[in-house]
C-alpha cells in the first residue's frame, strides 16, 4: 500500500457550482492519494456527480481550483483532463448506443490516440483483451441500444479500464450488477490501486463502500461534512453523517391479516430461454420480494405480467379475470403498474417537466368525459404527489433530466401512483437510491400497501427485502426455487439460497 | 464542520412560495419561442410600414395579408401536428390539392345539368372534398403506424402518388369553377376582418386546445418526446399515429377548401412551394423536428411574420425569389441565436459523452476550447 503522505495526485480546492439558483456545490476540497480508493459519499443531489464532471471537465465551476500533480489547472475540459490521465465511469454511462460494444470500449482511445481512422475489426482484441480481464461474458458485436441496463454498466466499466488511467472515478459502478461481478470489478480495482492509481468511488451500498475504500469524505446538500479515514466509519455512521440523522432499517412489515381471496394469481406461466412453470399469488396489501441473480429470468417473469413479454402458456388472473398475455394495455387496465429497470430510457420522459411526467399514464382517468383534460384535478394529481413523495427540485414545472437518481426514480414511483394501480411491480426501484430516500421510498411503498394495494418488488438488495417483504421468492435459471414466509425471512439465508 | 439543519416551518412555506414563482417563470420561458416570433412580427412589419407606407399600409394589403395567411397556416399547423410526434408530413400539399381538384371537378360536373342543385349542394361537396383529404390521411397514418414506415418516406411516397393522380385526373390542366357560396364566404369580413382569418385562428384554438388539453394531445407529446417511456407508460403508438394523420389529412383539406375559396380553381400544381414553407413556419414556430416540443400559438405567429415579409417584398419591389432568401435568412438567424442561447443555458444538461467525445478530438492539440465562465444557468431545455 503507498505512503499516507505521499504528494497527492489531485486536488481540489473551493469547488462552487450554481445551476440556475440550485447550489450543487458550496465550497468543497478534497485530495486524492496514489494507490488508495477515496469515497464519495451523500444523499441524492447533493452534488457527487456535478464534482466528478467538474474534474473532468464537463462542467465549469463557477468558483474553486483544480491542481493535479500540484500544478493549478486554469479552465479544466474533457481533452485536458483525459491528458492528465483521467478517467470516468459516468452514472449515465455517456456510451453511443448504434455502436457495438467493441466499438464504445475502444473508440474514445482511439480518438485520444488521435487516430484519423478507425478500424473496426482492429477493436476487438482490445475490446476483448479488458473483458476476459474482467472475466464476463459481454458480446463484443451487440449493439449498445440492444444491451441490458447490466451490460451497458459493464460496456462503460470496461471503456474506462481500457485505458491506463492515473485517476478512475466511478460513478456508481455497480446499480446494475450482481454480487459476483461486484466482487470481480473490486478485484480489479485491488489491482489498479496496486499500481498507484487513485481512484474515486460512489455508491449507495454503503457496505460496498466500506468494503473498498481508504479513505471517505462526506457531502451534504453540496457541503463537504465529514472526511477522514475509511476505517473509521460503520455503515450506521456513514448513513448519520450522510442524512444527519438515524436511518432505520429494522424490518417492518404490514399486517395482512386472515387471508382472502389473491389480488393476483400466476399459474404455470412458462417462456422457453426465460422461465418455466412460474406459479404465485399476491394477496391484497403484501409486499411480495423477488430475487435471484443477473440473468436468472427473475426480470423477464415481470416484464410477463406487465405484458412486456408474451408467456407461451399459463395464465396470469388479477381479481378473478384473466390477462391478455402480452398486452401491456390489458394489464394496466387490470389495474397493474410497472416501474422498470431501465428508469432513464423507459421510465422518464426526460426533457419534459416533473408535471408532465407524472400525469403521463393517468391522462384518461383525470379527463372529463374522456375528452377534456380537467386543469385543476391534474394540478391536484401532480402537487399532491410531488409533496408526498417529497420531490427535491426547484419546481413542478423543471424538467426531469435536471433531476439527481433518487429523485428521478420518485417521478417514476409518482407516475405509477397517480395511475392508482391495484398492484405495482417494482424492478430494482430504490438502484442508485441513497439510504435516507431508500427508507422513504420504502415507506412509502409500505403505506400504498397498507391501502390495499399489492406489491412485487425485484431487488437485489438483500436486506432491503428484509426491511420490507412479506414473502421473499427466489428465482433460479428460470424456475422459482424457494419462497421465505414472514418469519423465515433473513438476509444470510436468502443469500445463500440465491448463490446455490 | 458545518452541518446543515433541517428546513423550519417558514423556510418550507418560504419555498413553496420560491415554487409558485418559479413555475410561473419558467412557464414564461416556454413561451419564448412565442415571445421572438412577436418580435419578429412586429419588426417585420414596422419595417415595412416605414420602408413603404402608402402600399404597405393601404387596407387591401392588410385584408390581403390575412386572406392569404391561413391556407398557409392550416397547412403549417398540420405540419406540427406530425412533427410533435416526431414525423413529418410531405404530403400534405398534394392532399390539398386533391381536396380542391375533388370540389371543382363534383361543382363543374353538377353545373353542367343543373345550376341550382351545384349550387345547393355547395356544402356537400365540400365535406366530400374535406372526406378525400381525410382519406388520404388515413393511407399515411396505416403506412406509418400498421405497416411501420418511416413517417419522411411514407409521405414522400404518397405525395407523389397525390400528386401524380392529381395529375393524371386534371390531365394536368387548371380546372375552373367551385360553389359560389364559397366565394362569398372569402371575400366576407367581420368587422374589418377577413372570415377566412377568423377561420384560421378558430382552427388554430381548437388544435392548440387538442395539443394541451385532451389526452391525446398530450399523449401525442409524450410519444413524440420518447416512444419506449410511452410505451411503457400505456400510451398505445398505433391510436397516437392515427389520430395524428387523420387530423393532418383533415387538416390538409381544409387548406384545399381555402384554395378554392379564394380562387374558383384548381390544379395539380398549386402551392408546390408549399411544401417547404410550411416545414420552415413550423421551426420557426418553436417545433421540435425531433418531437415533443410545439406551441401553435408560436405556429400562427411564425405564419403572420412570413406573410408580412412576403407582402412587405411586394410593396418595395422584391421578387418571390429575394423571398425564398429571405426565408431562408430568417430561419438560420433564428436557429443560430437559438443555439447561442442554448450553449450557454444548457451545457451542462446535454449527454456528457457528446461533449467528451467531441472535445477529445482535440486531444494533443492545443486547441482547447475556452470553458465558458456564464454562472447562474437556469434549469431549461426547450
Ligand atoms: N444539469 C443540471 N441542471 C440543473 N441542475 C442540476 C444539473 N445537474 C445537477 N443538478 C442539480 O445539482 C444537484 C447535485 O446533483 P448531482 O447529480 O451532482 O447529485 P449526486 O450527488 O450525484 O446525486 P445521485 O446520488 O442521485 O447521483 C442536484 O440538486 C441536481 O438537481
Ligand atoms: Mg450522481
Amino acid at each position: 500500500m503507498a505512503e499516507r503522505n505521499e504528494a497527492p495526485v489531485l486536488e481540489v480546492r473551493g469547488i462552487v457550482k450554481v445551476f440556475g439558483g440550485v447550489t450543487a456545490l458550496d465550497g468543497v476540497s478534497m485530495s486524492l492519494l496514489p494507490g488508495r480508493v477515496h469515497c464519495l459519499a451523500g444523499e441524492n443531489g447533493s452534488g457527487k456527480s456535478t464534482l466528478i464532471k467538474i474534474i473532468s471537465g464537463v462542467d465549469t465551476p463557477d468558483a474553486g481550483e483544480i491542481l493535479i500533480d500540484g500544478e493549478a489547472m486554469s479552465g479544466m475540459t474533457p481533452a485536458r483532463a483525459l491528458r492528465a490521465g483521467i478517467q470516468v465511469i459516468y452514472q449515465d454511462f455517456s456510451l453511443f448506443p448504434n455502436l457495438t460494444v467493441a466499438e464504445n470500449i475502444v473508440l474514445p482511445a482511439a480518438i485520444a490516440s488521435r487516430k484519423k481512422l478507425f478500424n473496426r475489426a482492429r477493436s476487438r482484441p482490445g475490446a476483448q483483451r479488458i473483458v476476459d480481464e474482467l472475466g464476463l461474458t459481454l458480446d463484443l458485436d451487440a449493439d449498445v441500444e440492444k444491451l441490458s441496463v447490466a451490460d451497458r454498466q459493464l460496456t462503460a466499466i470496461c471503456r474506462a479500464l481500457v485505458q491506463d488511467a492515473r485517476i478512475l472515478f466511478m460513478d456508481e459502478p455497480t446499480t446494475a450488477l450482481t454480487h459476483s461481478e461486484v466482487a470481480r470489478l473490486f478485484g480489479l480495482v485491488r489491482k489498479l490501486q496496486e499500481r498507484g492509481v487513485a481512484i474515486v468511488f460512489v455508491s449507495h451500498k454503503l457496505d460496498e463502500v466500506l468494503e473498498v475504500s481508504h479513505d471517505i469524505t462526506v457531502l451534504r446538500s453540496g457541503q463537504l461534512v465529514a472526511s477522514g479515514d475509511a476505517r473509521e466509519y460503520s455503515v450506521q455512521s456513514l448513513t448519520v453523517a450522510m442524512t444527519g440523522r438515524d436511518v432505520d432499517t429494522t424490518r417492518l412489515v404490514n399486517d395482512l391479516g386472515k387471508r382472502g381471496a389473491p389480488l393476483l394469481e400466476v399459474s404455470r406461466l412458462d417462456l422457453p430461454g426465460a422461465f418455466t412453470d412460474i406459479s404465485f399469488d399476491l394477496a391484497p396489501g403484501e409486499i411480495l420480494g423477488i430475487t435471484g441473480l443477473l440473468g436468472s429470468g427473475r426480470g423477464e417473469i415481470v416484464e410477463a405480467l406487465f405484458g412486456l413479454l408474451k408467456p407461451e402458456s399459463g395464465t396470469v388472473t388479477v381479481n378473478g379475470a384473466a390477462l391478455r398475455p402480452g398486452s401491456i394495455r390489458s394489464s394496466i387496465s387490470a389495474g397493474i403498474g410497472y416501474v422498470p429497470e431501465d428508469r432513464l430510457t423507459q421510465g422518464l420522459f426526460l426533457e419534459k417537466s416533473i408535471a408532465d411526467n407524472i400525469i403521463a399514464g393517468s391522462l384518461d382517468s383525470h379527463a372529463r368525459g374522456k375528452v377534456v383534460l380537467s386543469q385543476k384535478r391534474i394540478a391536484e394529481t401532480i402537487s399532491t404527489l410531488f409533496t408526498r413523495l417529497r420531490i427535491k427540485a426547484p419546481s413542478v414545472a423543471a424538467p426531469v433530466r435536471s433531476l439527481s437518481g433518487g429523485n428521478a426514480q420518485r417521478v417514476v414511483l409518482a407516475k405509477w401512483l397517480a395511475t392508482k394501480p391495484k398492484i405495482l411491480i417494482l424492478n430494482g426501484p430504490t438502484v442508485g437510491v441513497d439510504v435516507g430516500s431508500k427508507n422513504e421510498i420504502l415507506t412509502i411503498l409500505r403505506d400504498a400497501a397498507r391501502e390495499g394495494m399489492g406489491v412485487i418488488m425485484i431487488s437485489d438488495d438483500v436486506p432491503e427485502l428484509v426491511s420490507i417483504c412479506n414473502r421473499v421468492l427466489i428465482v433460479r435459471r428460470g424456475s422459482l426455487v424457494a419462497e421465505f414466509d414472514s418469519e423465515q425471512i433473513e438476509a444470510q439465508r436468502i443469500q445463500e439460497v440465491m448463490a446455490a | 464542520m458545518p452541518i446543515r439543519t433541517h428546513q423550519s416551518a417558514a423556510g418550507q412555506v418560504n419555498s413553496r412560495i420560491d415554487n409558485t414563482v418559479r413555475t410561473w417563470i419558467s412557464h414564461i420561458h416556454v413561451d419564448r419561442g412565442i415571445g421572438r416570433m412577436l418580435v419578429l412580427l412586429v419588426i417585420a412589419f414596422a419595417l415595412f410600414a416605414v420602408l413603404n407606407p402608402r402600399v404597405f399600409m393601404n387596407p387591401l394589403n392588410l385584408q390581403n395579408i390575412m386572406v392569404s395567411a391561413p391556407e398557409v397556416g392550416i397547412l403549417a399547423i398540420a405540419m406540427t401536428l406530425a412533427m410533435l410526434t416526431g414525423g413529418i408530413d410531405l404530403s400534405l400539399v398534394s392532399i390539398a390539392n386533391l381536396t380542391a381538384i375533388t370540389i371543382s371537378t363534383m361543382y363543374t360536373g353538377l353545373v353542367g345539368s343543373d345550376p341550382a342543385l351545384a349550387e345547393s349542394l355547395g356544402g356537400v361537396i365540400v365535406l366530400v372534398g374535406i372526406a378525400v383529404g381525410v382519406l388520404a390521411g388515413l393511407i399515411n397514418a396505416f403506412l406509418i403506424s400498421t405497416v411501420g414506415i418511416t413517417p419522411i418516406l411514407a409521405t414522400l411516397a404518397t405525395m407523389q402518388i397525390f400528386n401524380g393522380i392529381a395529375i393524371v385526373w386534371t390531365g394536368g390542366k387548371t380546372l375552373y369553377g367551385a360553389p359560389q357560396a364559397l366565394s362569398a364566404v372569402g371575400k366576407s369580413t367581420v368587422a374589418g376582418v377577413p372570415v377566412l382569418f377568423l377561420l384560421f385562428l378558430v382552427v388554430a384554438i381548437v388544435i392548440g386546445l387538442l395539443v394541451n388539453r385532451t389526452p391525446f394531445g398530450r399523449k401525442t407529446q409524450l410519444q413524440g418526446a420518447n416512444p419506449t417511456a410511452a410505451r411503457f407508460s400505456g400510451i398505445r403508438s398505433a391510436s397516437v399515429l392515427y389520430g395524428t394523420y387523420l387530423t393532418t389529412g383533415l387538416l390538409g383539406g381544409l387548406a384545399g377548401v381555402l384554395f378554392v375559396t379564394r380562387n374558383p380553381t384548381a390544379s395539380a400544381d398549386y402551392g408546390t412551394s408549399y411544401v417547404l414553407l410550411v416545414i420552415v413556419i413550423a421551426v420557426l414556430g418553436g417545433t421540435n423536428p425531433m418531437g415533443g416540443f410545439a406551441t401553435v400559438t408560436g405556429v400562427v405567429l411564425a405564419t403572420l411574420v412570413l406573410q408580412v415579409v412576403q407582402s412587405g417584398f411586394n410593396a418595395i419591389r422584391l421578387s418571390s425569389y429575394e423571398y425564398s432568401i429571405a426565408q431562408g435568412v430568417i430561419l438560420i438567424g433564428v436557429m443560430v441565436f437559438d443555439q447561442l442561447r442554448f450553449r450557454r443555458r444548457t451545457r451542462y444538461v446535454a449527454s456528457t459523452q457528446t461533449r467528451n467525445i467531441a472535445s477529445m478530438s482535440n486531444v494533443g492539440e492545443d486547441a482547447d476550447e475556452t470553458p465558458d465562465t456564464a454562472g447562474a444557468d437556469s434549469v431549461e431545455t426547450k
